[in-house]
């Protein structure tokens, strides 16, 4: 236990330094870009205006991006925490030696870039890919996967699944199962009991797991990139093409706060709600 | 035994060396020597570099190339980004005419001095400008299969083939987006210095089922598949794909030959500008220049580059369609390009 404070203090010190150097500073750089001004042809104008700010606000186009961030977010932190949970539990309810193997397999394509396993996905859903090799197999016709939305959730939820299920995994490991079979032996039937006992004791997993899900996917970029095609769009790669192909940086920046504080207010508000609904 | 040096032998010795040191002055900085940082495309854009310029070129002169590799977006956001330093990072830099032209504008490019290049009195007239070295070149066209496509185009305007769009068989590409309004311009009433009648015209593509590749290498495997039978590309890139097996032909559209040039400038703020110019000078010499036509179907800047016919034929045009080509309005560019990408990511793909 730390005693004096100082030394609390000092053992802060080193990662609040670097935080701030290499997050905060960074950030309140980008803010003061984002109160530029973009003229074509001479890129950033020093000025302190909110026309970027209005013109997200205002323009539908940048609206229609936003929501189609968040339902994909909501959609993929959905899926992953439906598969997942299953799979955590039977990884934290399997032997020593098999957990071992079980682990390594969940943790096994993460060695693998966003980007890389995108181009996998690319393989699978062409017109002549595997999917569509399996469709023909079957008999039935061929279908058109490559480019959009369904790619993208897909592509998402195989990056963000690992994590998901690392997550829940690891509080999972600290229920006691012992609280479960109580349950049981007082006559709850195996739904009842997982809704009743092991799901509330499991919720900060549960949140902890669905934020991480949802921020990895309102940033996502390889993926709706690579996957979406020309139509889609996401929020990740409409900043990016604002800063890097029109060099439009104050408009950019402007994108990349408002993703962060949309963010950010999600999190916060799925947070409370989930806070209160299980602390009654 | 050891002879001691008397006083005035080594004041003999000391005069003559300080002779020779001042005589080899002038020479050693006219031959530059040490590296040179060249921000470029990666792939075989650079391969060739490194195997046609740098090495048979540069390095036996002492001149060691490091290569930054990225798109040329990065290099401008780059060049922009340390715009205030005294040194940048990159002493060359690889960029399309219109980004090297707007970098010129925004203060990023030093203005070339051609005496210290020889050979730029080689360069092509028609691409020459002051802040940057033409490297290579070539020509807008349109790519078609002639197995499917049994009368061959002469226009853009046979793109906007409603029963060919219908079944998806014509395509343009997200990332010419550019290029893509401008050739519809140019058939409806627009010129290189008025895109705007290229929205209306697309948008009737558009309606037609047009569809959209993200990239240049989407657009060929959608041909090498026969997905796609037709679209906008440039000749260098339909040379080289009909050399990888895929099925097109190339016809000239007779709204004219609008010319893309890929040029390398001089970062103002370089910190070898000596090497940079050798580096410069390098690019335009045959070799290279015969290389990248043979190697990437571009043609040559420099005039002294001796083609062979048969290559020069495939790669290049007639002398009719050369007197004839069109070169991009580069300051209506800069100034309209950001609304251009903003209506096309908006409003056609939307």
């Amino acid at each position: 236990m730390i005693r004096r404070r100082s030394t609390g203090i000092a053992l802060m010190l080193p990662a609040s330094a670097l935080v701030v150097l290499f997050l905060a500073l960074p950030l309140l750089l980008l803010f003061r870009y984002s109160l530029n001004r973009f003229v074509p042809g001479q890129f950033m104008v020093d000025a302190l205006t909110l026309e970027n700010y209005v013109k997200v606000a205002t323009d539908p186009y940048y609206a229609s991006v936003l929501k189609t961030t968040v339902l994909m977010a909501v959609g993929v932190t959905a899926a992953c925490l439906v598969a997942g949970f299953p799979a955590a539990l039977y990884l934290c309810r399997a032997s020593v030696k098999f957990k071992a193997m079980l682990i390594l397999a969940v943790i096994l394509p993460l060695f693998v870039g966003n980007a890389v396993r995108a181009a996998g996905w690319m393989v699978a859903f062409g017109q002549k890919g595997i999917v569509n090799y399996l469709l023909a197999f079957f008999g039935a016709s061929p279908a058109t996967l490559m480019y959009t939305p369904a790619a993208v959730f897909v592509g998402i939820i195989s990056v963000n699944l690992p994590f998901v299920v690392l997550t829940l995994q690891s509080v999972l490991e600290g229920i006691d199962p012992t609280a479960e079979e109580a349950a049981l032996s007082l006559g709850a039937t195996p739904l009842e009991a997982w809704r009743l006992v092991t799901l509330p004791l499991a919720i900060p997993g549960v949140l902890a797991a669905g934020v991480l899900c949802f921020i990895l996917t309102m940033n996502a970029y390889a993926t709706p990139v690579l996957l979406g095609g020309p139509r889609f769009q996401m929020m990740a790669p409409v900043v990016a093409n604002e800063v890097l192909n029109q060099n439009n940086w104050p408009f950019g920046a402007a994108l990349s706060f408002v993703l962060m504080v949309v963010t950010l207010a999600l999190t916060a508000i799925a947070n409370v709600f989930v806070i209160r609904r299980y602390s009654r | 035994m050891a002879k001691r040096m008397t006083r005035r032998e080594f004041n003999t010795a000391l005069a003559a060396g300080v002779a020779l040191g001042a005589s080899g002055l002038p020479h050693a900085r006219a031959a530059a020597s040490g590296p040179v940082v060249v921000g470029t495309w990666g792939g075989d854009y650079q391969n060739l570099l490194q195997k046609y310029v740098a090495e048979p070129l540069l390095a036996p002169k002492g001149i060691e190339v490091i290569y930054d590799t990225a798109n040329d977006t990065v290099r401008k956001t780059k060049l922009m980004a340390e715009k205030r330093l005294p040194r940048g990072s990159m002493d060359v830099v690889a960029l399309t005419a219109s980004g090297a032209y707007e970098m010129w504008k925004n203060g990023t490019l030093e203005e070339l001095d051609s005496s210290r290049m020889p050979n730029s009195k080689y360069v092509l007239t028609k691409l020459r400008n002051k802040y940057s070295v033409p490297h290579i070149y070539t020509g807008r066209v349109i790519l078609y299969n002639a197995s499917k496509i049994k009368t061959k185009p002469t226009s853009y305007a046979d793109l906007w083939n409603a029963e060919l769009c219908k079944d998806g068989r014509v395509g343009v590409i997200d990332i010419q987006y550019q290029t893509t309004i401008e050739s519809a311009a140019m058939i409806n009433g627009g010129s290189l210095t008025n895109y705007e009648p290229g929205k209306a015209k697309l948008l009737e593509l558009k309606k037609m089922g047009v569809k959209i590749y993200p990239t240049n290498e989407a657009m060929a495997q959608a041909l090498k598949t026969e997905e796609c039978w037709m679209c906008i590309m440039w000749k260098a890139r339909g040379v080289m794909w009909q050399n990888a097996g895929i099925p097109v032909e190339i016809a000239n559209p007779k709204e004219g030959i609008v010319l893309y040039v890929s040029e390398m400038s001089m970062a103002k703020n370089a910190k070898n500008k000596d090497t940079a110019y050798a580096y410069l000078d390098a690019i335009l010499d045959p070799q290279p220049q015969k290389e990248f036509a043979k190697n990437m179907g571009y043609n040559p800047t420099a005039s002294n580059a001796g083609l062979a016919p048969d290559m020069a034929s495939r790669i290049g045009f007639d002398a009719a369609t050369e007197e004839r080509f069109l070169v991009q309005d580069q300051e209506y560019l800069a100034q309209n390009d950001p609304q251009l990408q903003e209506w096309w990511n908006k409003v056609f793909k939307a």
